[in-house]
C-alpha cells in the first residue's frame, strides 16, 4: 500500500478497477448479505469486503469534492438503516471513514480489528437501538411553573402590566424571569426525565441518556432492545406516551444502528 | 438507497415516530459523533479526503433563551387566574412583539448557518416548529 496520505481528493490519477479509495459505512458479519441494489454516497454501489469473521460495508469514495453535504450524511445513514431493516446487525462507523482501497480495508481494518469487531457484533447480535426524545408541551408546563413558584408568577404579572413604551426598561427583568423559568424547567426535567427512563429501562438491555439539547426537552435517551422484545418496548413507550400526553410529547426514533452501544476503544 | 434514514415502525397516536417526520435531525449527532472510528484500530493509509467541518449544535445565547421563555409565559392565556384580562392582555401582546424580534433574529441566524451547511433548510425541531410548517413538510422529500 503506497502512502497517499495528504493527497487531495481531486488530484489523484484515475483509479484502476478495485483500486478506488473506499468509504466505510460499517462492519457486519462475514455471512451477512446486502439489500439488493444498495447504494451509498453519490449513488455508488455498496459492497462487502470479507475477511475472517467480519465484513466491511463499503462503496467507492466520491472523488474531487469534500464530504459532508446533507446528502452524504443521509447516504451514510441510509446504507446502515437498510441493513438494520433486514435484521442485519451492523456496527456503524462514524461519518467520514475511508481507506485507500479494497486491499487496505482488508489488511488495515479487518485484519487488525476483526477480532474486536467480532466480539462487539456478538454482543449486539439481534439488538437494535431505539432513541426516545421527549419535550414538554410548553404552555402546560409553563403554567405549572408559574403556579408552583410565587416569585415567577409575581414577576410575570408585573411584566405584563408594563406598558409597551416602557418595555425596554424592563429588559433585565424579562431576562431574569426567563432565567427563573429556565431553572425551574431544569429541575423538573431532571426529575421527570429520570422517571421516564425508569419506566422504560426494564424493557431494554441498556440505556444511554444524554443531556437534552433544548431546555424544554425532558428526555433524550437511547435504548438497546432485543429484536424479539421490540414490540413490547414500543408498546410500553406508547402507553407511557398516552399517560403523559397532556404534558410531554414523546418521539421514538429507530430502529437505528447501535451507535450508542459500541464500547469505547 | 431511498428509504427513510430513520425507519418508521408501528406507531401510536400519542408517540410520534421518527421515520416520518424526524429525518436527519434526529440522528445527525449520532452520525457525526458516535460510531467506530477507523484510526483507533489501524494505522491506516487514510485517503486524503477532506471532511467539511460541521457543527450541528445550534447555540443560542442563554439570554435569548431566557427572553424566549419570558415571552412564552407572557403569551400564555392567563385569564383563568383572574388577575389579567382585557387591556393588560392586549398590552402583553404588543410587548411581546418587541421581544420576539430579537429572539427570532437569533434563532433564524442559527438556522441560516445550518442552511449553508446542508444546502437545503435543515429545519429540525431544535427551535421554531410553528414558524416553518411548509418547510417541515417539504423536508420529507429531501430525506428520501
Amino acid at each position: 500500500m503506497t502512502a497517499q496520505t495528504g493527497a487531495q481528493a481531486g488530484d489523484e490519477q484515475v483509479p484502476q478497477d478495485g483500486q478506488a479509495p473506499q468509504y466505510v459505512y460499517g462492519v457486519t458479519r462475514a455471512d451477512a448479505s446486502l439489500p439488493d441494489g444498495a447504494t451509498g454516497l453519490d449513488g455508488k454501489p455498496v459492497s462487502l469486503i470479507v475477511h475472517g469473521p467480519c465484513a466491511a460495508v463499503v462503496s467507492d469514495l466520491p472523488q474531487g469534492r469534500p464530504l459532508g453535504e446533507r446528502a452524504d450524511l443521509i447516504a451514510h445513514q441510509g446504507v446502515l438503516t437498510a441493513l438494520i431493516g433486514e435484521g442485519t446487525t451492523v456496527l456503524p462507523f462514524r461519518f467520514g471513514a475511508a481507506l485507500t482501497g479494497r486491499q487496505a480495508v482488508q489488511d488495515e481494518l479487518l485484519a487488525t480489528g476483526g477480532e474486536r469487531f467480532g466480539e462487539i457484533l456478538d454482543a449486539l447480535q439481534g439488538r437494535v437501538e431505539l432513541r426516545l426524545k421527549g419535550s414538554y408541551v410548553q404552555d402546560t408546563v409553563l403554567r405549572e411553573v408559574m403556579a408552583g413558584d410565587p416569585q415567577i408568577a409575581e414577576l410575570s404579572a408585573r411584566l405584563r402590566s408594563i406598558p409597551e413604551d416602557a418595555a425596554d426598561a424592563a429588559y433585565y427583568d424579562r431576562v431574569r424571569l426567563g432565567e427563573m423559568i429556565s431553572q425551574a424547567l431544569q429541575q423538573r426535567r431532571d426529575a421527570e426525565g429520570q422517571q421516564l427512563l425508569e419506566r422504560l429501562a426494564p424493557g431494554a438491555e441498556a440505556v444511554v441518556a444524554r443531556v437534552p439539547a433544548r431546555e424544554e426537552d425532558v428526555v433524550d435517551a437511547s435504548f438497546l432492545v432485543r429484536a424479539d422484545a421490540r414490540e413490547q418496548f414500543e408498546k410500553s413507550v406508547a402507553e407511557l406516551g398516552e399517560a403523559v400526553a397532556d404534558r410531554i410529547k414523546l418521539r421514538l426514533v429507530g430502529p437505528l444502528p447501535p451507535y450508542d452501544f459500541i464500547p469505547d476503544n | 438507497m431511498s428509504g427513510p434514514i430513520a425507519q418508521q415502525t408501528s406507531g401510536s397516536n400519542t408517540v410520534q415516530r421518527g421515520g416520518s417526520g424526524g429525518g436527519l435531525a434526529d440522528v445527525i449527532d449520532l452520525i457525526l459523533e458516535k460510531g467506530l472510528v477507523i484510526d483507533l484500530y489501524a494505522r491506516v493509509s487514510l485517503v486524503g479526503i477532506e471532511i467539511l467541518t460541521i457543527d450541528v449544535r445550534i447555540v443560542v445565547a442563554s439570554v435569548d433563551t431566557y427572553l424566549r421563555f419570558a415571552e412564552a409565559v407572557n403569551r400564555l392565556d392567563i385569564a383563568h387566574d383572574g388577575t389579567s384580562q382585557g387591556l393588560p392582555q392586549f398590552l402583553g401582546d404588543a410587548q411581546e412583539s418587541g421581544a420576539k424580534k430579537k429572539t427570532r433574529g437569533a434563532l433564524e441566524g442559527a438556522q441560516e448557518r445550518l442552511k449553508e451547511t446542508f444546502g437545503s433548510g435543515d429545519d429540525d425541531d431544535k427551535d421554531d416548529e410553528k414558524k416553518t410548517p411548509a418547510r417541515r413538510r417539504s423536508r420529507k422529500e429531501d430525506d428520501e
